[in-house]
């Protein structure tokens, strides 16, 4: 406040004698730099344009067609259908299956990702003092691991002949269930990979967050005779709020577009229980080329993330009144 | 803003947006093909490593040419394509699955090849078949594969068996038999997942089905295919072959362990065996796909294509000529172990004598090729859940098949 006053009071100084002939040199020099800012603008905006805004229009436009293989080279042939590829879409079992067990992964997956990454943050931030650090790295390491590696060790782990879980029930005498290749246990287990994998970039987040609350309001706390759970409760939560929100709504959203977890591990099988919107998408997309139809499919899905987004940032902030 | 500053930016600007219009074509006339040039040749996986040695003595005799190769992926192979074929900037030369060919032929992105120099008697029929789309010829069979019965010799032996299954019946009988004797799958067949259709189509085609006729009349839930899905789905049944496999499964190594005492595989797998499990040559052998109306397998392999956009389509043609005549098979034989497309290449040699090349001639020159329709991915996708569901018993084989043949009917193109 100190330091914005006196400038403004300056300029309006320096204003207030402005004669027409001074203002009009102003306003050049502001088109000078008007110019100058689109100048220093244009790669970034073209490279918006070309990249960005050019795809999502024409995916726009390719979900109203029935773009298909003989398009790629006249796409202009394409022809015109109207909505046909949305109402198709609300009687595709397969799609609604996809609909269906992506809400499964946001369902269970979120508040796992979110509840283990704020119970392993705060042992980070208070309790383990020695090894921190390697428990941080240790967390953090599934998140810069490519998805390769990570499905050969979740394979090795999940195998139920050989697999560590397997093995395991050889040792206790239990029979660890065909992860993979049931219908019941695929989901679960690619659940539990996707916690794993996002669970250090939330935790990383959160730990962010906890050091951002000052010392004293947790003393003060103390004082008053606080328990853990109450300071978790009234203290902690609360103030987290903001990192909370955030982490929740990108988890959200990257797990809406889960893709990767069953591509690489189980290719939507087995019988379509792991198959996911991304998925499904890449498969009529890419697999069977049908443009139009996968193009329909990616705006339902922006659909459905923007409104759940919407509402996530609406619940929020209403609570903190 | 100062001068150099406004000139720093409209560099930058200018810089950028010429990077994003350097990609306009070349288009021109074609050139002869004794004039000086360079091929561009696109081949996946190993062929484009190995390809490459062949290119520098094609280079030698042809001084005026120089081939230029390029090792794609596979898993990478489709989307590149698709990629440079909406550009217009397809290679010369490339290589392509019948699958790919037929697709690819649609899009108007290959050139019908010369029919007087490339001539069907030559090749194998399902070789050349690949290659047509439309009534007319695109691609020129490169190497053919096709899948034969691979078994364990020496557990054989122990198990009391004393011959190659030659019939379905028997090949059942032989999965109960190695079981008994310790392994723990009598038989590897794919249950689920990705292209599972291609170890159903040794049961499909032997049995007399398919799954859409050569005329566009989807058949996939005949008396026939229900047969063979049925037969196919037992072995899950009866606990004769594992139930649930997962993406990048390796069959050769359970079947080194004896995990798995048969399976249907491909020329490949040959080399695989003798390259990573030396001990155990000698105590395996192979044999054709087990007769049930018939002993027909599936035909698969690569064909030559030339672009419809290429300005060197003389010389291409040229090239591929080298590479598909009776000498160059021979030669790309020795160095790849690939079968030859081409008969002629058979006759002399390794090939005509080795009795394992015998039974890989008796299987092609009844292997069956999928019709070429353009939506031939998405059709098969459909069997393949069909498997999926009548190997788990969650449907009958008549009904899995009932519900894929209402699906497939609305993807033919006729």
């Amino acid at each position: 406040m100190s330091t914005t006053t006196p400038t403004r009071a300056r300029s309006g100084a320096v204003k207030a004698p402005d004669s027409g002939k001074a203002g009009r040199r102003k306003k050049r020099s502001m088109g000078k730099q008007n110019l100058a800012g689109w100048l220093f603008s244009t790669p970034f905006l073209a490279l918006f344009g070309v990249f960005m805004l050019f795809p999502i229009v024409a995916t726009l436009v390719m979900s109203f067609t029935d773009f298909g293989q003989r398009n790629v080279r006249r796409p202009l042939e394409a022809n015109f259908v109207g909505l046909e590829n949305y109402t198709k879409l609300f009687g595709d079992d397969q799609f609604l299956r996809a609909m269906f067990n992506t809400a499964y992964f946001v369902v269970v997956g979120v508040p796992l990702t979110i509840g283990l990454g704020l119970l392993v943050a705060i042992l980070l931030n208070n309790g383990i003092e020695r090894a921190r650090t390697f428990f941080r790295v240790g967390f953090y390491a599934p998140v810069v691991t490519t998805i390769v590696a990570v499905a050969i060790v979740w394979r090795f782990v999940l195998d139920p002949t050989d697999g560590l879980i397997a093995g395991l029930g050889d040792e206790l005498g239990f029979t660890a269930p065909d992860f993979l290749g049931s219908e019941t246990w695929a989901m679960p287990s690619l659940i539990l990979m996707a916690v794993w994998r996002n669970l250090g970039t939330v935790m990383v987040l959160m730990i962010a967050g906890l050091q951002a609350i000052p010392t004293e309001v947790r003393e003060a706390a103390r004082l008053d005779g606080a328990s853990a759970w109450q300071e978790l409760r009234r203290i902690t939560v609360p103030l987290l709020r903001p990192t909370l929100l955030y982490t929740t709504v990108i988890t959200t959203i990257g797990y809406l577009n889960v893709f990767e977890e069953p591509f690489v591990m189980t290719q939507g099988g087995p019988n379509d229980s792991t198959l996911t919107v991304s998925l499904d998408m890449y498969k009529q997309g890419f697999s069977f080329f049908n443009m139009g139809y996968a193009s329909a499919m990616a705006y339902v899905l922006f659909v459905v993330i923007m409104a759940i987004t919407v509402l996530q940032l609406r619940l929020m902030k209403d609570n903190t009144k | 803003m100062n001068r150099r500053a406004t000139t720093a930016a409209i560099a930058v600007s200018l810089a950028s947006a010429l990077t994003l219009t350097a990609c306009g074509g070349s288009g021109g006339d074609s050139v002869a093909a004794d004039a000086k040039q360079t091929l561009t040749v696109w081949a996946m996986g190993t062929e484009g490593e190995k390809l490459a040695d062949v290119a520098k003595d094609y280079e030698k005799a042809n001084p005026k040419i120089t081939v230029k190769v390029t090792p794609i992926g596979w898993d990478v192979a489709h989307q590149k394509l698709v990629a440079a074929a909406a550009a217009n900037k397809l290679p010369d030369v490339m290589q392509m699955g019948g699958s790919y060919l037929t697709e690819f032929a649609d899009m108007g992105a290959l050139e019908p090849i010369d029919t007087k120099t490339f001539q069907e008697k030559d090749y194998f029929p399902a070789g050349w078949e690949q290659g047509e789309y439309d009534g007319k010829a695109y691609g020129v069979p490169w190497y053919v594969d096709t899948r034969v019965l691979y078994y364990r010799t020496d557990l054989a032996e122990k198990a009391g068996i004393d011959k190659a299954p030659a019939t379905m019946a028997e090949l059942k009988q032989a999965a109960e038999k190695y079981q008994k004797a310790g392994s723990r799958y009598g038989l590897s067949i794919q249950p689920n997942g990705l292209d599972s259709v291609q170890s159903f189509y040794q049961f499909l085609y032997s049995a007399g089905g398919e799954i859409v006729t050569k005329d566009g009349k989807a058949v996939a839930n005949s008396p026939k295919a229900v047969k063979a899905l049925e037969n196919y789905t037992s072995y899950f049944k009866d606990g004769l072959a594992a139930k649930s496999v997962r993406p990048g499964y390796d069959v050769t190594k359970d079947f080194n362990t004896g995990n798995v005492a048969m399976f249907f595989g491909g020329p490949w797998h040959m080399g695989l065996l003798d390259d990573n499990y030396p001990n155990l040559k000698g105590k395996w052998a192979i044999a054709n796909v087990p007769t049930d109306e018939t002993s027909a397998s599936m035909a698969g392999g690569s064909s030559l294509a030339v672009s419809s956009d290429s300005e060197h389509k003389a010389a291409a043609q040229e090239f591929i000529q080298y590479l598909t005549d009776a000498k160059g098979q021979s030669d790309w034989f020795e160095r790849t172990k690939d079968l030859p497309a081409n008969v002629n290449a058979w006759k002399s040699g390794e090939l005509a004598t080795d009795p394992n090349m015998k039974v890989w001639k008796t299987q092609m020159e009844s292997a069956r090729v999928s019709p070429s329709q353009p939506k031939w991915t998405e059709i098969t996708s459909k069997i393949d859940a069909a498997i999926e569901k009548a190997a788990q018993g969650k449907t009958s084989a008549k009904a899995a098949l009932d519900e894929a043949q209402s699906q497939i009917e609305g993807l033919i193109q006729k």
